[in-house]
C-alpha cells in the first residue's frame, strides 16, 4: 500500500474500486481462500445470478455529504434519486445541532429530470437548481451529487459548475457518484473525497497569516506540529468523537475533526496538521493519500479504534509519529486495567455466546475481536466488501480458520440461509440488514448507531453493556418470528448459501 | 417540463411501483435496475412511512438485477432473465412483478418482451416504470393499470353486489391500511361487497376476479385515474371519483355520492350515515369540556397531497370550527388537475375560505405564510396568525417551530411518527385524527 500513487485530482472523477484496490462484492468460503483470493487479485470479476437490491455510490456518498454544515445538496437525476434522504431529513438536524446548536437542518434539492431531459439533456435544470439553492439559503457550499442519468445522457455537469461558479458565492463541489459505475459502494468514499478535494482544499488553503515576530511564527509552527487531523465517518457518534479526542488530548496533541459535520470552510485549514489520523482505511486511504502528495502530511491508517487491542495499536501508532511511545503506552496500560476491571462482570454473562456478524469489512473484524475478548464465540463474518485493508486485519481475529466469511454488499438471502444453520446465540449487523436476522428470532445487536458510543475504550464498555442488557429479553423478535416468514422457500436452506456466486474459484 | 423540486415528498415512479407491489398479498417485486435503487427506494419507503418496514420481500431483500457498467454497455436483457428465473427458484410468491429503471429503458432493454418470452402465464408480469416517467403516483397507476389490464380476468359475470374502490396510494398515503379497512365498511353499510387489493384480508384472487364488480370507486381526482380508464377499457366497468373523506361533512358526501351511483334508495343512504353520527358525535362530545375551557380553536395551514390537503381541510373547518388559512399542495400536477382541485377548497359549510397554492418546494412553506398573514411590524397592537397549528408531514417540523405553530405529522413523510393500523379517514379516521390532533395541543399537561 505504502508504494500506492495518489494522482487521480485531474480527472473529473476517481477510478472505481473494483480497479483501484481490486476490491471483490461476491464470495463465500474460508477466510483463507478468501486471503488467498484477494491478495491473487482472483475475486475481482465475482458476481451473482440472483442478487438483491445494494446500497449505491450516490446512497453512501449522500451518507457522508448529508453531514456536511452551512451546505445545500443538489442531486442531479429524475425525482426518486437521492430520495433515501427522508430518513435522514429528521435526525440529520439533530447530530449537526450536536456540533453547532444553531446548525440547520438537511436541506437537498432534486433536478427532476423527466422523460425529454433524457432525451435532450438537464443542464438547464442543474442550472437552475444551483441558481436557487444559492438564492434562497445563501450556503457556503453547494454540493452536486451526479446520478446515473445525467452521466449517460453526457450533461457537462463540470462545466455548468465552472461557469456559474463566476456568478455565485457558495463553492460549487462536483461529486461524480453514478451508481451503475461501481458495484463497490465505498467507492463513493473517493468520490466524496475527491469532489472535497478538488473544489474545497487544493488551490483553497486559508492564507498563512503575517507574523508579528519570529517567536509568533515559532508559536504557530508548534501548534501545527502538535495538530491531528481526525478523520471521523458517517456512522460513528459524537461520543465516539469525544472519546478518541479524550484520548488524543491525553498525549498533548491538538484535534481537528472533519470530514463529517464540520463546514465547508473547515476544509481550508486541513493542510495545517501534523498528521492525518483514519479510524478506518475503508473510508479514508483515497483522501490521505493525496494529502500526503499535495502536502507531505503523514498518515495513520491501517487500525479501527474499536476493541481494546485495536485501540492500543491506534494509539501507540499515533504515539509513535510524535516521540510519545513510552506516555502512550502508561496511557495505554492505564485505560486497558480500568476497562477490564470494569469489564468483568460482562465476560462472565457473555462467556461462550455464539455470534455472526455483519457490516464494513473493517468495523465487522475490529468487532470480531473485541467481541472474542470478550468471550464470544465467533462463527463467521459478512462483510459488505473485502479488498487488501480487510485481509490484514484477519490475523487479529482468532480461530480465523473455522469461521465462514460471507461478501455481500447486502444480499440478505446467503445471510439468511446461514443464520439459519449456524444458529448464533446473537447477531451483530449492519442497518437494513438486522430485520431479516430478527425475523429469523434471534437478538439484534446494531453494529453502529450515531447516537451511542462504540470506539476507543469507553466504547468497549458501552458495547459491553449494550449487548449484556439485549440479550436480557429477545421475547419480541422470538414472538415476529413464529408468526412471520422470510420470503424465501424452505428448499433454499438446503442448498449451498454461496450457489449464486460465480467464478469465485472454489 | 417540470423544474427542480427542493426536498421532494415523493419518490420515483419505480419508487411508487415498489410501494404498491409491497403491499398487495403474495406479490415479489423484481427491479431491473441499477443497484441502488432499490436501496434508496427502500429507504424512502421506510423512512417517511412511519416505519412502514421491509414488509414481506422488500427492504434490503427487494430482488433486482444490479445492472452495471457490462450491461450498460452490452444490454441486460440477459442479465434480466437470469434474475427473473433465479427468483422463481428462491422466492415464493404467487406472482413476479417485473418493474425497470431509468438506466435500463434508456439502453432499450425491452423487459415486457423478456417476461413474454418466459411465457410464464399468469404469474410473472412486467411495466416500464422508469424513475424519469414520474413519481410514486405514477407508479401506483401503472402497476395497478397493468394488473388491470392483463391479470384480472376478462368476460365474468358482473356481481351486481360487489364493487371495487382505490385511490390510496400505499405509502404516500402512510395509513392506507387503515384507511381501506374504514372505507371499504362504509361502502359494506351500503349493501355491497368491496374489493380494495391492498387491504386487509384481501387476496390476489379477489384481485383477479375484480372485472366482476359493477363500480369501481376512486377515492381521489388526482391519483388512480388512469387504472380506473384501464379497466374501464378492459372491463368495461364505470368508474367514479370521489374526495377522500374525513369527518362528518366530508364522510356523509361520499356516502352520499357513492349511494347514489349504485343506486342505493335515500333511506339506506340516510340509515348508514345516521347510525355513522351516533357513533361519531358520541365520542367527539367528549373533547367539548377541554375543547370550551382551553379554547382550542387553532388558525390552520395544511401541507401536502392532494388528497388530504382536501379532506383534512374540510375536516378542520366544518368538522371541528377550526380557521384553515392556507392550503399548500406540493404534487407534480397539470394545469386541468389543478384547476379541478380549486373548486374543492370554496364550498365549506362555515364559510371559510382559505387561500390555496400549489407549490413543490419545501422552503416555500414559511414564504407563503409570510407572504399570505401579514407580518409583525412591531405595531402597538397585532393581529397574529396565532394560536396556530401546522398539518403536515415532517419536512414542515421545523416551519411550524419558526411561526411558534403546534404542528402534527399526518402527510407523507412521516419519520417522526410509528404508523401500524391507524386510520384518518372516515368518521371512525376523524375520532383517531382527533385524539392525536388535539394530544399535541395538550401534551404539555
Amino acid at each position: 500500500m505504502e508504494n500506492r500513487v495518489y494522482n487521480y485530482l485531474n480527472e473529473k472523477a476517481p477510478p472505481v474500486r473494483e480497479d483501484r484496490l481490486k476490491a471483490c462484492s461476491a464470495f463465500g468460503g474460508s477466510c483463507c481462500a478468501l486471503s488467498e483470493g484477494i491478495r491473487k487479485g482472483c475475486l475481482n470479476g465475482t458476481r451473482r445470478q440472483f442478487s438483491q437490491t445494494q446500497g449505491c455510490t450516490l446512497v453512501l456518498s449522500l451518507a457522508i455529504l448529508n453531514t456536511v454544515r452551512n451546505a445545500v445538496i443538489v442531486v442531479h437525476g429524475p425525482i426518486g434519486c437521492g430520495g433515501g434522504n427522508i430518513f435522514f431529513a429528521g435526525i440529520s438536524k439533530m447530530f449537526k445541532q450536536l456540533r453547532d446548536p444553531k446548525a440547520e437542518g438537511l436541506i437537498w434539492i432534486n433536478t427532476n429530470l423527466d422523460e425529454a431531459d433524457s432525451i435532450s439533456g438537464g443542464e438547464a435544470k442543474l442550472k437552475e437548481a444551483i441558481l436557487f439553492a444559492e438564492e434562497e439559503f445563501r450556503p457556503e457550499a453547494i454540493i452536486v451529487v451526479n446520478s446515473c442519468v445525467p452521466a449517460i445522457i453526457g450533461d457537462d455537469v463540470e462545466s455548468v459548475a465552472k461557469d456559474l461558479q463566476k456568478r455565485i458565492a457558495a463553492k460549487i463541489v462536483t461529486v461524480h457518484c453514478e451508481g451503475f459505475k461501481s458495484k463497490i459502494m465505498a467507492t463513493a468514499y473517493d468520490s466524496v473525497y475527491h469532489g472535497i478535494l478538488r473544489n474545497l482544499v487544493i488551490g483553497n488553503e486559508k492564507p498563512q497569516k503575517d507574523f508579528i515576530d519570529d517567536e509568533e511564527r515559532y508559536k504557530a509552527e508548534l501548534v501545527k506540529s502538535k495538530t491531528v487531523n481526525l478523520l471521523n465517518v458517517s456512522s460513528m457518534s459524537h461520543s465516539d468523537e469525544l472519546e478518541l479526542k479524550r484520548i488524543l488530548e491525553a498525549l498533548g496533541l491538538k484535534v481537528r475533526i472533519l470530514p463529517c459535520y464540520s463546514t465547508p470552510e473547515d476544509f481550508e485549514e486541513i493542510h495545517e496538521a501534523a498528521l492525518n489520523v483514519s479510524i478506518c482505511s475503508t473510508h479514508d486511504d483515497y483522501f490521505v493519500g493525496h494529502l500526503k502528495e499535495h502536502y507531505n502530511i503523514p498518515y495513520i491508517l491501517e487500525t479501527i479504534p474499536i476493541g481494546i487491542e485495536n485501540t492500543n495499536k491506534w494509539v501507540l501508532d499515533i504515539a509513535e509519529h510524535f516521540g510519545l511511545r513510552q506516555e502512550a503506552q502508561r496511557l495505554v496500560e492505564y485505560e486497558t486495567r480500568e476497562l477490564n476491571k470494569a469489564l468483568e462482570p460482562y465476560k462472565k454473562a457473555l462467556a461462550n455466546k455464539t455470534v455472526f456478524l455483519a457490516g464494513g469489512e473493517i468495523r465487522v473484524l475490529a468487532t470480531a475481536e473485541l467481541l472474542q475478548d470478550l468471550g464470544l464465540e465467533v462463527l463467521g463474518m459478512k462483510g459488505y466488501h473485502f479488498d487488501e485493508f480487510g485481509e490484514k486485519l484477519i490475523p487479529t481475529v482468532k480461530n480465523n480458520d473455522k469461521m465462514v466469511f460471507n461478501i455481500a454488499t447486502g444480499q440478505p438471502f446467503e445471510q439468511s440461509n446461514l443464520l439459519k444453520n449456524l444458529k448464533p446465540d446473537v447477531y451483530v449487523g449492519h442497518v437494513g440488514g438486522n430485520v431479516w436476522a430478527a425475523k429469523q428470532g434471534l437478538p439484534v445487536f446494531p453494529i453502529f448507531s450515531q447516537a451511542v458510543n462504540y470506539m476507543g475504550y469507553s466504547g468497549v464498555f458501552e458495547v459491553a453493556r449494550r449487548l449484556n442488557r439485549i440479550l436480557k429479553n429477545n421475547s419480541f423478535n422470538k414472538n415476529i418470528s413464529k408468526h412471520t416468514r422470510l420470503p424465501y422457500y424452505d428448499s433454499w436452506y438446503e442448498e449451498d448459501p454461496f450457489k449464486y456466486i460465480e467464478n469465485q474459484g472454489k | 417540463m417540470g423544474k427542480f423540486v427542493d426536498r421532494p415528498k415523493y419518490i420515483c415512479a419505480m419508487g411508487g411501483a415498489v410501494a404498491t407491489l409491497n403491499a398487495l398479498p403474495g406479490v415479489v417485486p423484481i427491479l431491473h435496475a441499477a443497484a441502488g435503487c432499490g436501496f434508496n427506494i427502500s429507504n424512502a419507503i421506510n423512512g417517511g412511512g412511519g416505519y412502514v418496514g421491509s414488509g414481506y420481500c422488500g427492504g434490503q431483500s427487494l430482488p433486482s438485477s444490479n445492472v452495471f457498467e457490462k450491461e450498460i454497455v452490452f444490454g441486460g436483457e440477459g442479465r434480466l432473465e437470469q434474475q427473473i428465473l433465479s427468483t422463481m427458484e428462491i422466492a415464493e410468491a404467487d406472482i413476479y412483478f417485473v418493474i425497470t429503471g431509468c438506466m435500463v429503458e434508456m439502453i432499450g432493454d425491452d423487459a415486457v418482451s423478456v417476461v413474454k418470452r418466459l411465457n410464464k402465464g399468469k404469474r410473472l408480469f412486467a411495466a416500464d416504470t422508469g424513475g424519469f416517467r414520474g413519481n410514486s403516483y405514477k407508479g401506483y397507476d401503472i402497476v395497478l393499470s397493468k394488473l388491470f389490464s392483463e391479470y384480472v380476468q376478462t368476460g365474468l359475470e358482473k356481481d351486481e353486489r360487489l364493487v371495487n374502490l382505490w385511490g390510496i396510494v400505499p405509502v404516500q398515503d402512510v395509513y392506507w391500511k387503515g384507511n381501506l379497512r374504514v372505507l371499504k365498511k362504509l361502502v359494506e353499510g351500503l349493501g355491497y361487497k368491496v374489493n380494495t387489493f391492498f387491504g386487509e384480508d384481501e387476496t390476489l384472487e379477489d384481485l383477479k376476479e375484480s372485472s366482476k364488480a359493477i363500480l369501481n370507486i376512486v377515492v381521489s381526482d388526482t391519483y388512480g385515474i388512469d387504472a380506473a380508464k384501464t379497466f374501464k377499457e378492459v372491463h368495461d366497468t364505470d368508474y367514479i371519483t370521489t374526495d377522500f373523506p374525513i369527518g362528518d361533512h366530508g364522510t356523509a358526501r361520499f356516502i352520499k355520492e357513492v349511494g347514489t351511483a349504485l343506486g342505493a334508495s335515500n333511506e339506506v343512504i340516510n340509515a348508514l350515515i345516521k347510525k355513522e353520527r351516533k357513533r361519531y358525535y358520541g365520542y367527539l362530545e367528549r373533547v367539548v369540556d377541554a375543547y370550551s375551557d382551553f379554547d382550542l380553536q387553532r388558525y390552520a395551514v395544511i401541507v401536502g397531497d392532494a388528497n388530504y390537503t382536501q379532506g383534512l381541510t374540510r375536516f378542520l373547518s366544518d368538522d371541528l370550527g377550526w380557521l384553515p388559512e392556507l392550503v399548500i399542495i406540493n404534487d407534480l400536477l397539470e394545469e386541468e388537475q389543478k384547476e379541478f382541485l380549486r373548486r374543492k377548497f370554496s364550498d365549506y359549510e362555515s364559510g371559510i375560505k382559505p387561500e390555496l397554492v400549489f407549490d413543490t418546494d419545501a422552503s416555500s412553506v414559511l414564504k407563503h405564510i409570510n407572504r399570505h398573514w401579514e407580518v409583525n411590524k412591531n405595531p402597538r397592537y397585532y393581529d397574529s396568525m396565532t394560536p396556530a397549528f401546522l398539518i403536515g408531514s415532517s419536512f414542515e417540523k421545523e416551519t411550524a417551530q419558526k411561526i411558534k405553530a403546534q404542528h402534527l405529522s399526518v402527510m407523507y413523510p412521516v419519520s417522526n411518527r410509528v404508523v401500524l393500523d391507524r386510520a384518518y379517514a372516515g368518521f371512525e379516521g376523524a375520532l383517531t385524527l382527533t385524539e392525536d390532533i388535539f394530544s399535541v395541543l395538550l401534551e404539555s399537561r
